[in-house]
C-alpha cells in the first residue's frame, strides 16, 4: 500500500491514492465552517486537560507545553493578535466603519511535517482547524510517534455542541514515502493552502511541486538558533546558573533537533570568570539531566568526531561526558556559527561584546536565547539581531516554546482570507 | 615491546582465544599509545581528555578510540618529517579532505609483514601469478600512496608475476583490457593464481562487462580478494552473494573463493578477511570492538554497534585505536564453525545519516553569513 492513513484507532492501508480522502474532506467543509470558534476553543480547551491526564499522551515529549499552549486562554491571546483582536471575524462579518470584514477559510490546507518533534503535527492542524480549513496532513515518518495516541484523545474530547470524533472528519493524517511524486502532486494540487515544515532538501523539492493558482504556500524552513550570555550576568553567580540551567533546558528537549533548540552559546569575555569555567557550568548542568533513550549512530560518529577535533587542536577545549556520548560542551574563541550537531551538543565561543555575533544574524537565525543579564543591553541587541533577520530573542528557558509569532509570521491570520461586504 | 609486537606479527593469526588476545594486546597497546602521545602532541591532549590514567585501560575497550575521520582534518605524526617512509592519502570523493597517515620504517615493516601473515592464512604461502583488477599507476613509485595503492602493493608480496589489467583512459578513465586478461589466464591455465581489486571496480569494470562479452576464464584455482565499500554496489541492489556468485561465475571458480576483506588506509597491514563463513576475524595483532552508539559500551553477541578497529602496528601515528564510520554485527566469540579464534563479525554499512532530521537540519554556513 502506498498511503498510510494515521487515525484515532491507528495507522490503517489507504489505497494507492489519496483522492478519496481529499473528497471526503471537501465534503465536510461547510460543516465546519459552521462551527462557531468558541466551541472550537472550548473543545481545545477540554483536549488540553485530557492529554495531560491521559496515559497515553502525558508522557509523550513536549505534551506539558502543548496542553498549556492549547488553553482557551493563550489560544484566544493567539486568535486575537493574529485577527486584529477580534475573534468574531470567524464567523462571520463584522461590522467596520461603514463596511464588514470577515476572515474565511482557504478550504484544504495540506500539510507536510518534519520528522523532529512528534507534537508538531497539533501546531499547525489546531490554527489551521481554528481558521476552519480541512486539513490533509502529512507525517514525515511511518511510525506516528505519539500522533495517532494525539488524536486519539483530541477524539474523546468533548464541549457543549462539539464531538473530538466529528471535528476529526475535518481531517486526515497520512503517510506515504516522500520520493512518491505522484501522492506529492496529488496533495499539492488538492491544497488552497500548503503548510510545510522542514529542511532544505524537503522545503525545496515541496515548493517545486505543481498548485493551483489561488494556492498560498507557507513555510517554516531550516533554521539555526543560539544563546548569548552577557558579562553582566556571568558576574551574577545565581543569575548565571539559571541561566545555563535554562539554556540546558533548551538544549535537552526534542534532543536538539528543534530549530529553536541552541547549538552555538556565545559568551562575552570576563575577568571573573574563565570560559572554560562556564563550560564546567554547563558541564555540572548536562550531568543533571536524564541520560538520553537512545542515540543513532550517525548522531554518536558525529558526537565523537567533534569531540575529538575539539580535543587535539591546542586552541580549543571539550568537556564530555564520561558515560557514553550523552553530552558534550566544546570551547573556542572568536564569533562563528557551529554545524550543528545536536543531541546535547553545545559550542561555548568566547566573544569579546555582542557586537562581534552581528555580522552573524541572518534570517537563518531563529531564536536567540538571551542571558545579557540588563534590559537596556537586551533591547539595544534585540534591535539590532531583529533588524538582520533574527525572528526571536527570548530569555533562556522558553527558547522551544512554540507561539505566534513563529519565523515571523502570524499563521491564524494566512490561514485564513479577508474578504469584505461594501453594501 | 617489540618482540611482542613481531611475535603477534609472525605467529598464528586466528589461534589465539579472546580472553587471552585481550590479556596479550592491553599492556602492548598502553604503552604504544603512551609512546605515540609523548611524541605527537594533539594526540597527547585527545588522551588527556578521553583517557585517563592509561594504567586504568585493563582491557583493550578501554583504549579511548581516535574517530578515524581526524586524519582527514589534522596531520597526526609521531615523527620528524625526515623519518617518513611514505605518506599513505586516502582516496577521497571531491571537496574532501583525504586522510594522511606518515609512515616511518618500523611501521612500514611490520603493515607489510603483517598484512603477508593473515594473507598466508586464508592463500597458502606459495607465491602465484597476480592480476591487479586496476591501472598500474595506481602503485607509480613515489613518496606518497594511496589506499588502493597501498593494498595493491601489500596483496602483491604474494606474487610470482604481476598483471595489471585495467588501462587509463585519455580522460581518466579506466577501461578493462580483455586481450591483457585472456593472456593472463591462458598462461596460467589450471594453475592457482591470484586476482585483487577494489571492489565497485572488479563489479563495474570486470564481472559486468565479462558478462556482457559471455566471458569465463575457466580458472577453478583463482582466488579473488576484494576490498572498498559496498555503498555503490547496495545502491544498485547488488549483495554480497550476488557479487561473490556472479564474480565467481566469471573467474571459473567457487564463489567461496571470493573473498571480501575489511581495512582502511589508516590501519594498512591490519585486514579483516572473510573465512570460509563469511565472516571477519581479527588477527593476532589486532582487535575489532563494536560500540553501542550511545553508551560506547561493547556490544554483546548478535548485536549491531559501530566498528573500532585496534592494532598494535603502527607507532609512527595514533592509530591503534579507531572508531571508524562503518556499523558491523558482532556474531560471536571463539566459536566459529570455520575454527578461527576470537571475535568474529560482518561489516553492515557506511553509517549514513537519517534522510529526515527536520525544520532544526541546518548548517551554520559561515560563509554564506559573512
Amino acid at each position: 500500500m502506498s498511503v498510510l492513513r494515521i487515525t484515532a484507532k491507528g495507522t490503517e492501508p489507504a489505497g494507492e491514492s489519496l483522492g478519496p480522502l481529499i473528497e471526503r474532506l471537501r465534503q465536510h467543509r461547510d460543516r465546519l465552517a459552521c462551527t462557531p470558534v468558541d466551541r472550537l476553543l472550548a473543545l481545545f480547551d477540554n483536549f488540553a486537560g485530557r492529554l495531560l491526564r491521559d496515559p497515553r499522551t502525558s508522557r509523550l515529549e513536549g505534551a506539558m507545553f502543548l496542553s498549556a499552549w492549547l488553553r482557551r486562554s493563550n489560544l484566544e491571546q493567539l486568535l486575537a493578535l493574529n485577527l486584529g483582536g477580534n475573534l468574531a471575524h470567524l464567523d462571520g462579518f463584522v461590522p467596520q466603519g461603514r463596511n464588514y470584514l470577515a476572515a474565511k477559510p482557504h478550504g484544504l490546507v495540506a500539510m507536510w511535517m518534519a520528522g523532529n518533534v512528534a507534537t508538531l503535527p497539533m501546531f499547525s492542524l489546531v490554527p489551521a482547524l481554528l481558521a476552519k480549513n480541512v486539513c490533509l496532513v502529512k507525517l514525515a515518518l511511518p511510525d506516528p510517534s505519539g500522533m495517532d495516541q494525539l488524536l486519539a484523545v483530541l477524539a474523546e474530547s468533548e464541549a457543549e455542541g462539539l464531538r473530538g470524533v466529528d471535528l476529526l472528519d475535518a481531517v486526515a493524517v497520512v503517510w506515504f514515502d516522500y520520493h512518491e511524486q505522484r501522492l506529492n502532486e496529488e496533495m499539492s494540487l488538492a491544497a488552497d493552502a500548503t503548510l510545510v515544515w522542514g529542511g532544505t532538501d524537503a522545503v525545496r523539492a515541496i515548493g517545486l511541486l505543481p498548485r493551483r493558482e489561488h494556492c498560498i504556500q507557507i513555510v517554516f524552513g531550516p533554521k539555526y538558533s543560539i544563546g548569548l550570555i552577557g558579562r553582566k550576568e556571568l558576574e551574577n553567580d545565581a543569575g548565571l546558573e539559571s541561566a545555563v540551567a535554562a539554556i540546558v533546558r533548551d538544549v535537552a528537549i526534542f534532543d536538539q533537533r528543534a530549530c529553536s533548540a541552541p547549538q552555538t552559546i556565545f559568551v562575552e569575555r570576563s575577568d571573573r570568570r574563565s570560559l572554560r569555567q562556564v563550560g564546567e557550568i554547563f558541564a555540572q548542568q548536562f550531568a543533571r539531566l536524564p541520560a538520553k533513550p537512545d542515540l543513532d549512530a550517525y548522531t554518536a560518529s558525529r558526537i565523537l568526531n567533534v569531540r575529538a577535533a575539539y580535543a587535539l587542536d591546542a586552541s580549543k577545549d571539550v568537556i564530555a561526558s564520561t558515560d557514553g556520548a550523552n553530552w558534550t560542551v566544546c570551547m573556542d574563541r572568536g564569533p562563528s556559527l557551529k554545524e550543528a550537531v545536536q543531541s546535547r551538543t553545545v559550542f561555548l565561543t568566547e566573544i569579546d561584546s555582542w557586537q562581534d555575533i552581528l555580522p552573524l544574524l541572518s534570517p537563518k537565525i531563529q531564536t536567540v536565547g538571551l542571558a545579557l543579564g540588563d534590559l537596556d543591553e537586551s533591547l539595544r541587541f534585540a534591535e539590532a539581531a531583529t533588524q538582520a533577520g533574527v525572528a526571536r530573542c527570548v530569555r533562556p528557558g522558553i527558547m522551544n516554546n512554540y507561539e505566534s509569532p513563529w519565523d515571523g509570521k502570524l499563521l491564524v491570520s494566512q490561514l485564513v482570507r479577508w474578504v469584505t461586504l461594501k453594501p | 615491546m617489540q618482540e611482542q609486537i613481531d611475535a603477534l606479527i609472525h605467529g598464528p593469526q586466528y589461534a589465539t582465544p579472546q580472553a587471552e588476545k585481550d590479556a596479550r594486546l592491553a599492556p602492548l597497546l598502553r604503552t604504544l599509545c603512551r609512546d605515540v602521545a609523548d611524541r605527537c602532541p594533539p594526540y597527547r591532549r585527545f588522551l588527556d581528555h578521553f583517557g585517563g590514567d592509561a594504567e586504568s585501560w585493563h582491557a583493550p575497550a578501554d583504549v579511548p578510540p581516535l574517530p578515524v575521520s581526524m586524519f582527514k582534518q589534522f596531520l597526526l605524526s609521531a615523527v620528524p618529517p625526515e623519518k617518513v617512509v611514505r605518506e599513505l592519502r586516502s582516496s577521497s570523493t571531491t571537496g574532501q579532505q583525504p586522510s594522511r597517515i606518515t609512515v616511518d620504517k618500523t611501521t612500514a615493516f611490520r603493515q607489510s609483514r603483517a598484512l603477508v601473515s593473515i594473507l598466508k592464512e586464508h592463500l597458502g604461502k606459495e607465491r602465484r601469478p597476480y592480476l591487479v583488477l586496476d591501472a598500474g599507476d595506481v602503485v607509480a613509485a613515489g613518496d606518497s600512496l594511496t589506499a588502493r595503492g597501498a593494498a595493491i602493493r601489500g596483496v602483491g608480496n604474494f606474487a610470482s608475476e604481476t598483471v595489471f589489467a585495467l588501462d587509463r583512459t585519455g580522460d581518466g578513465g579506466l577501461v578493462a583490457n580483455w586481450e591483457r586478461i585472456g593472456d593472463f589466464f591462458a598462461r596460467h591455465n589450471g594453475q592457482p593464481v591470484l586476482a585483487f581489486g577494489f571492489t565497485f571496480m572488479v563489479w563495474t569494470q570486470f564481472t559486468m562487462e565479462a558478462e556482457r562479452r559471455g566471458a569465463n576464464f575457466h580458472a577453478s584455482d583463482a582466488v579473488l580478494l576484494h576490498s572498498g565499500g559496498w555503498k555503490k554496489l547496495a545502491s544498485q541492489a547488488v549483495s554480497k552473494e550476488e557479487f561473490n556468485r556472479r564474480t565467481a561465475a566469471v573467474l571459473g571458480t567457487q564463489a567461496a573463493r571470493v573473498l571480501d576483506f575489511y581495512g582502511m588506509v589508516e590501519q594498512v597491514g591490519t585486514v579483516f578477511v572473510d573465512c570460509p563463513c563469511g565472516n571477519k576475524h581479527a588477527p593476532a595483532f589486532a582487535d575489532v570492538i563494536l560500540r553501542r552508539p550511545l553508551t560506547l559500551q561493547p556490544v554483546a553477541v548478535g548485536e549491531s554497534g559501530i566498528i573500532e578497529v585496534l592494532s598494535v602496528l603502527p607507532s609512527s601515528y595514533p592509530g591503534q585505536a579507531l572508531m571508524t564510520e562503518d556499523q558491523g554485527v558482532l556474531l560471536g566469540v571463539d566459536d566459529c564453525p570455520c575454527g578461527r579464534k576470537g571475535k568474529y563479525f560482518r561489516f553492515t554499512s557506511r553509517i549514513e545519516r537519517a534522510e529526515i532530521r527536520g525544520c532544526g537540519d541546518t548548517f551554520a554556513h559561515n560563509r554564506e553569513l559573512r
